[in-house]
């Protein structure tokens, strides 16, 4: 059996807009005779597929202290404060991703067959040869010509026939031989003795120069039809071509047939002629697969690529190995998140990419308590580790007690009250006591605790101190800290239908095989935290200032799910 | 490392190192710990693998480490240290290996990086192969192989084989690789306590 942590989800209450809002659309009548089941006496269910989409561990979920409220990745807005390349670590400018697209150009490739990282690697077994791009020092230049080799699996560019002249400038290199020539986004410097890739398809292959080409195609036929209606060309046309009016006018008329033209019959389309040729960018779909087929023949399934390695192409289509061209890295990115009600700002990163401070980041597990949850054996003692709890499996029908320590990490003492159903939802209803639902939890002074430090040595020398099990009584509690006891009796996990006088009309009972993770007992709970701290000083406004040492009271609650563990099948 | 020889498991050295005695620190000469490091027994450093190519004569003693580590690291049982090596001015050459502060290493994982960074986690089985460059807050899961010269940015989750970044770190997520409370938890031997 798989090993088990308990674990505690959070509930952000983004989850409620959406539950609610959505109307129930299955079978109305049916849900109108029975009871209405308003929302508050509806538990909530941690095993409904929405669920998924709603709990988080307390490390995931930031805190807006203007709404006062949790918020989770799913329902923050989020801003890009940074654009980096994984591997080079280099910053680039938002203006340069909208021109040179979302992927490093500073030659740092990642493995077509293996994702792992791409070295430049000299081809001649030179032996003074460095294998690092960044050897500064004045070796003998290595001979060429140079590869991009993978530390990982050993492949090569070689071995789809690609080589470089010189180490430096990879990706215009590659670039270059996979666009063809005489294209201008090829910052590179010329390379005399052009890169070498096979053979054959020396006609522009990838998509991006298909599309350069065809877009200057369509650029100039709309140039020449515009020259007699205005004189105003290229330069303002714009890369598309689509920016002056009577190319837009023209578009309209295509679509709406007689709309536009109708008005204006006298400015009569001039001839456009379809892309038709590859130098205009056209391609024309190769039925003839027989090169594939005899390909496949030849080299059989190890010489196709796997699906993955195929979607993480930069040019789709890639089918055999030999189409399998080095990856240049996907860029990064570091992001602010705003809170989707009042736009605070939540968490905001320094902006330099190698620094990792942050500049805002108001989480969660700063203003709620954390839980933590381990199996209570009266036999521990206490302050030993406890004893490897993956192994542990509850027995059904066998009371079992589970610690459950709340930590507040805020600077204000909180009343914390919870709330369980009686049994867990779910095809196996195990019963939930919580001993102590009611207690308080002191705050999280700055100051080191001698006290607590004392105790627990204390607590090592007489184990007989040990507490006890005593309802409406916390466990044990600490200087921001408190434990209490939950007991659980595990429903068997026998699959047998309801007696028939438990059964509601009309329910159908679910008799199926035991589902995935249906064995793990979620007991969902329901905190609510009371505190009372200072009146928000930090409102500019003048209502605050008259009663700065006033107290506010505060309170939040929301839904969690706690998971103690897998019931094990008898 | 260690002038005083208590009986125990474990030695605590002046910095607050707690080595245990069946940790294998091979060339401890060119090994240097932060202070408050906690070395687990069957741990391996490879001291031994110091720098060949520069000058073997001259400079201060101290000034060819091998293994540079931060403090408040752990290095679990089984885990190994190895400085990378590379052919350097037509010479093969070892390369110190740094590690920063708050760096767990997993049960049996092995470190060939250049450097790893601060509040790093390398869950147990991984390893991270020659010249990787591992950034501040990573963490990486059991199992995982990094290429060698692979590089790994700050809030990274890392797994699979090769290494992939599969997700981030939360910004809730960041206490979690403090290792003052792991430190603490590790009690030498009672009796040989008090430094
Ligand atoms: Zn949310
Ligand atoms: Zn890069
Ligand atoms: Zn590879
Ligand atoms: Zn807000």
């Amino acid at each position: 059996m798989a090993s088990f942590t308990p674990y505690s989800y959070i509930q952000c209450p983004c989850f409620d807009a959406t539950g609610q809002a959505r109307p129930s659309d299955e079978s109305p009548s049916a849900s109108s005779s029975d009871a209405p089941e308003s929302d508050d006496d509806h538990a909530f269910d941690p095993r409904s597929p929405r669920s998924n989409y709603s709990l988080y561990p307390i490390e995931h979920l930031l805190y807006c202290v203007d709404c006062n409220q949790i918020r989770c990745p799913r329902c923050v807005a989020e801003e890009l404060v940074t654009i980096y390349c994984p591997s080079c670590l280099f910053e680039v400018g938002s203006s340069s991703v909208k021109t040179e697209g979302n992927r490093c150009t500073r030659s740092c490739f990642q493995c077509p067959v293996c994702i792992g990282p791409l070295a430049v690697q000299s081809l001649e077994p030179a032996p003074e040869s460095s294998s690092l791009l960044t050897a500064d020092n004045a070796a003998p230049p290595a001979p060429g010509p140079w590869a991009l080799c993978c530390s990982y699996c050993n492949w090569s560019s070689s071995e789809i026939g690609i080589k470089f002249d010189k180490p430096q400038g990879i990706f215009g290199q590659l670039a270059k031989i996979r666009d063809g020539d005489g294209h201008g986004d090829i910052s590179v410097a010329a390379v005399d003795a052009a890169p070498t890739k096979k053979s054959g398809d020396a006609e522009a292959d990838s998509t991006k120069s298909r599309f350069a080409l065809m877009r200057s195609f369509y650029q100039s036929q709309l140039a020449n039809s515009n020259s007699t209606s205005s004189g105003n060309l290229s330069g303002t046309l714009g890369e598309y071509g689509y920016g002056s009016p009577t190319a837009l006018s023209r578009i309209m008329s295509l679509y709406s047939g007689n709309g536009l033209a109708a008005l204006k019959p006298k400015s009569r389309p001039t001839e456009i002629r379809e892309a038709d040729s590859f130098k205009d960018g056209f391609r024309p779909s190769n039925l003839d697969e027989s090169s594939s087929i005899s390909a496949l023949r030849e080299n059989g399934y190890d010489g196709t690529v796997t699906n993955s390695q195929a979607t993480s192409q930069v040019d789709e289509g890639a089918r055999f190995v030999e189409d399998l061209w080095p990856i240049p890295h996907l860029l990064r990115s570091k992001r602010a998140k705003r809170c989707p009600v009042c736009r605070h700002i939540l968490s905001k990163p320094e902006a330099k990419v190698n620094n990792t401070r942050w500049r805002i980041r108001l989480v969660a597990g700063n203003y709620i308590p954390s839980i933590s949850i381990k199996p209570l054996n009266p036999t521990d003692t206490p302050g030993l580790p406890v004893p490897d709890t993956s192994s542990l499996t509850l027995t059904p029908l066998k009371p079992t007690q589970y610690l459950l320590t709340f930590k507040n990490q805020m600077f204000d003492q909180i009343k914390v009250t919870l709330a369980t159903p009686a049994t867990t939802p779910g095809r196996f209803a195990s019963r939930v006591t919580v001993l102590c639902p009611q207690f308080t939890i002191d705050a999280n002074a700055e100051d080191y605790d001698i006290n607590e430090a004392l105790k627990d040595d204390r607590r090592q020398d007489k184990e007989e101190a040990a507490p006890q099990v005593e309802a409406g009584k916390p466990w044990e509690r600490g200087r921001n800290w408190v434990s209490i006891v939950v007991e659980v009796i595990p429903s068997s996990l026998r699959i047998e239908p309801k007696p028939a006088i438990l059964r509601k009309p009309g329910e159908a009972e679910d008799l199926g095989p035991l589902k995935e993770d249906e064995d793990i007992l979620e007991i969902p709970m329901f905190v609510r935290l009371e505190w009372e701290s200072e009146a928000a000083q930090d409102q500019v406004g003048s209502t605050a200032s008259k009663d700065k040492e006033a107290k506010e009271k505060r309170e939040l609650a929301y839904w969690c799910v706690l998971g103690l563990g897998r019931i094990s099948q008898d | 490392m260690s002038r005083k020889q208590p009986k125990g498991e474990w030695i605590e050295t002046d910095t607050g190192n707690k080595v245990n005695r069946k940790a294998n620190l091979i060339g401890t000469q060119h090994i240097m710990l932060g202070g408050k490091t906690v070395i687990m027994p069957d741990a391996m450093i490879r001291g031994d693998l110091a720098r060949t190519a520069t000058s073997a004569a001259g400079g201060p003693p101290g000034s060819n480490t091998a293994v540079f580590i931060g403090r408040y690291c752990f290095l679990s049982k089984g885990c190994c240290l190895r400085p990378p090596g590379r052919i350097y001015k037509g010479a093969f050459t070892y390369m110190p290996l740094r590690l920063g502060d708050h760096v767990f290493i997993g049960e049996g994982s092995i470190v060939q990086a250049a450097t790893v960074g601060s509040h790093v986690h390398i869950a147990k089985d991984v390893v991270v192969g020659e010249f990787a460059i591992i950034k501040d807050y990573v963490r990486i899961m059991e199992g995982t192989i990094i290429p060698a010269n692979m590089v790994i940015p700050s809030f990274s989750i890392v797994a699979g084989q090769p290494a992939r970044i599969i997700g981030e770190v939360p910004e809730g997520g960041h206490e979690a690789f403090e290792l003052r409370e792991r430190y603490k938890s590790v009690k030498t031997n009672p009796l040989a306590a008090g430094s």
